[in-house]
């Protein structure tokens, strides 16, 4: 693609969204990387030769994923209200989460996420606790009880310490959640004020606990690059580009037969120090923002 | 060029009487040996192609595959293709389908064997921004349908040359040429391959008027024309 104009840049032409070209000089598409490729690494006369457009494609592509993963950290940020139930559907291109936060008074709080399940697929069953089946013999589902639970406190107006608390009543029995704090000691890992969250891969969500219903939530995660599938949105920031082009002609050049192990080692080699170079450009390492870390050395710790 | 190369022909036959064709016997002869020279452009090619990534062949005068390639340049074309409801038809005069079109894009020809799995990737899907193709008898199917005109470029056939005459009377030997008629076709392939085309109607002349030493000697020119131009 060629350059575009400064007026193309600021109004995209007066043409809306006008601001669909801004910062868009950082990136390089996913065509022009593929038509360079095709067009300066493939030949008789190259190493690469003989190679369909699509592999190219495929590994320019896995290259884009690789690098979202790690070294590009473009985090996409959403923010939306909890409902009731308590529930987050993941985003579409959901790959792994960053940050939850949750809004509150201005401020973000940063939520901890809670490794113990809070849903579950519930089976059914019957009164002798035997397991329903439906007519093709898959077992029938139900409400998760944890699901329900989480989303039920009860008000405890018993006598004791936990009068006018709530909690969780369950089977003639009452639970309360800081009770597992005072008993057992403090469990430093989940040791926070705020909500929590689990992520539930399989069900593709993410549960909260109590006290973030109806709040505004802010979830930072990152995605894979793929732009749900629309190939004329993948871009790749600059920095990376020359990665690009030695991950796709390693990844090449690997898989092919009769190519001598010193040439498959040499792009290894490439490929490995271009993604280091990506890195170190893309972290920002420059001196204005070490000099500014480093300013806070001498204060002291009250 | 037509007429120089008829000219050349008549004249080695009817040295010592051999023999006489007629301009239709002839333009048989010249589109056949027309159509073989083109054809050995592909083996050509690629045979210099290869010298010359071994370094057997330099730049400017010595780079032969470019002047080979230069020959078969002039038969490059473009056009249109008619869609039939499933498939795109190709050119009638197509020899070698070089790429399709659409939408400035190029599509790939994929083989029978990888396109289900093509179709069925979720990374590279055929899509509008990288379209593919397969080839049947039937024509060519465009994946993902199309939406606006698909253009083939391709390298045709040289079109048949055609001496054409003006009929002479009774008593005159040989009609005369002439390059007016509206079904005159000069040779399309490039004037270095005079010497060959020569030969090679000569060397049909010769099994047609049953002279061995005809078509011996064509064969041997051939040969030796062949070996010069590599």
């Amino acid at each position: 693609m060629g350059y575009i104009t400064n007026y193309q840049y600021y109004t995209n032409n007066g043409i809306i969204p006008t601001d669909s070209n801004w910062g868009s000089y950082q990136y390089v598409s996913l065509a022009d990387i593929v038509n360079n490729f095709m067009l300066m690494y493939v030949g008789n006369d190259k190493l690469v030769n003989n190679v369909d457009r699509y592999n190219v494609l495929f590994h320019a592509k896995r290259a884009v994923q690789e690098l979202n993963y790690d070294a590009l950290r473009n985090i996409k940020v959403i923010e939306f209200e909890l409902g009731d139930d308590l529930k987050m559907i993941m985003p579409p291109d959901y790959v792994n989460y960053v940050r939850i936060s949750m809004l509150n008074n201005g401020v973000l709080f940063p939520l901890v996420e809670n490794r113990t399940p809070m849903s579950a697929t519930s089976y059914l069953q019957d009164n002798n606790l035997d397991i329903v089946f439906d007519v093709n013999g898959e077992i029938v589902t139900g409400t998760s009880r944890l699901d329900i639970l989480r989303q039920e406190k009860q008000l405890y107006t018993g006598m004791g310490p936990y009068q006018g608390q709530y909690g969780y009543y369950w089977d003639g029995d009452w639970y309360f959640g800081y009770n597992f704090g005072k008993r057992f000691g403090l469990n430093t890992e989940e040791a926070n004020v705020n909500p929590k969250f689990h992520i539930n891969k399989a069900a593709g969500v993410i549960d909260f606990s109590t006290g973030v219903e109806n709040k505004t939530i802010v979830f930072e995660y990152i995605s894979d690059g793929m732009e749900n599938g629309d190939d004329s949105l993948i871009t790749i920031n600059k920095l990376a580009e020359e990665y690009l082009y030695a991950y796709i002609k390693w990844a090449l050049l690997n898989n092919k037969y009769g190519v001598q192990e010193y040439i498959v080692n040499r792009v290894r080699r490439e490929k490995t120090a271009t993604l280091r170079n990506a890195r170190i450009r893309m972290s920002n390492l420059h001196p204005a923002r070490l000099l500014m870390s480093l300013r806070g050395k001498d204060k002291q710790i009250k | 060029m037509i007429n120089e190369v008829r000219n050349t022909v008549l004249s080695i036959l009817s040295k010592d009487n051999r023999g006489y064709i007629t301009p239709f016997e002839f333009n048989l002869f010249a589109k056949q040996a027309q159509r073989e020279i083109f054809e050995n452009y592909m083996q050509q090619y690629s045979n210099a192609y290869l010298k010359r990534i071994g370094r057997a062949y330099g730049e400017g005068y010595t780079d032969v595959p470019k002047r080979i390639a230069e020959g078969m340049d002039i038969f490059y074309t473009s056009s249109n293709l008619t869609y039939s409801g499933t498939h795109f038809n190709t050119p009638a005069n197509m020899y070698l389908l070089d790429k399709l079109v659409y939408n400035s894009l190029e599509v790939e020809k994929v083989s029978h064997k990888k396109i289900l799995n093509l179709l069925s990737s979720n990374l590279t899907a055929p899509t509008t921004s990288y379209p593919v193709y397969t080839y049947d008898e039937n024509g060519l199917i465009v994946y993902p349908n199309p939406t606006t005109a698909v253009s083939a470029y391709y390298l045709r056939f040289p079109l048949d040359p055609k001496w054409t005459y003006v009929a002479m009377g009774a008593g005159d030997s040989d009609p005369l040429f002439n390059p007016s008629a509206p079904d005159y076709q000069d040779f399309e392939v490039s004037g270095d391959e005079f010497t060959m085309l020569v030969v090679k109607i000569l060397g049909y002349c010769g099994v047609s008027i049953r002279e061995q030493d005809i078509v011996q000697i064509a064969k041997t020119q051939e040969i030796q024309d062949t070996q010069q131009k590599q």
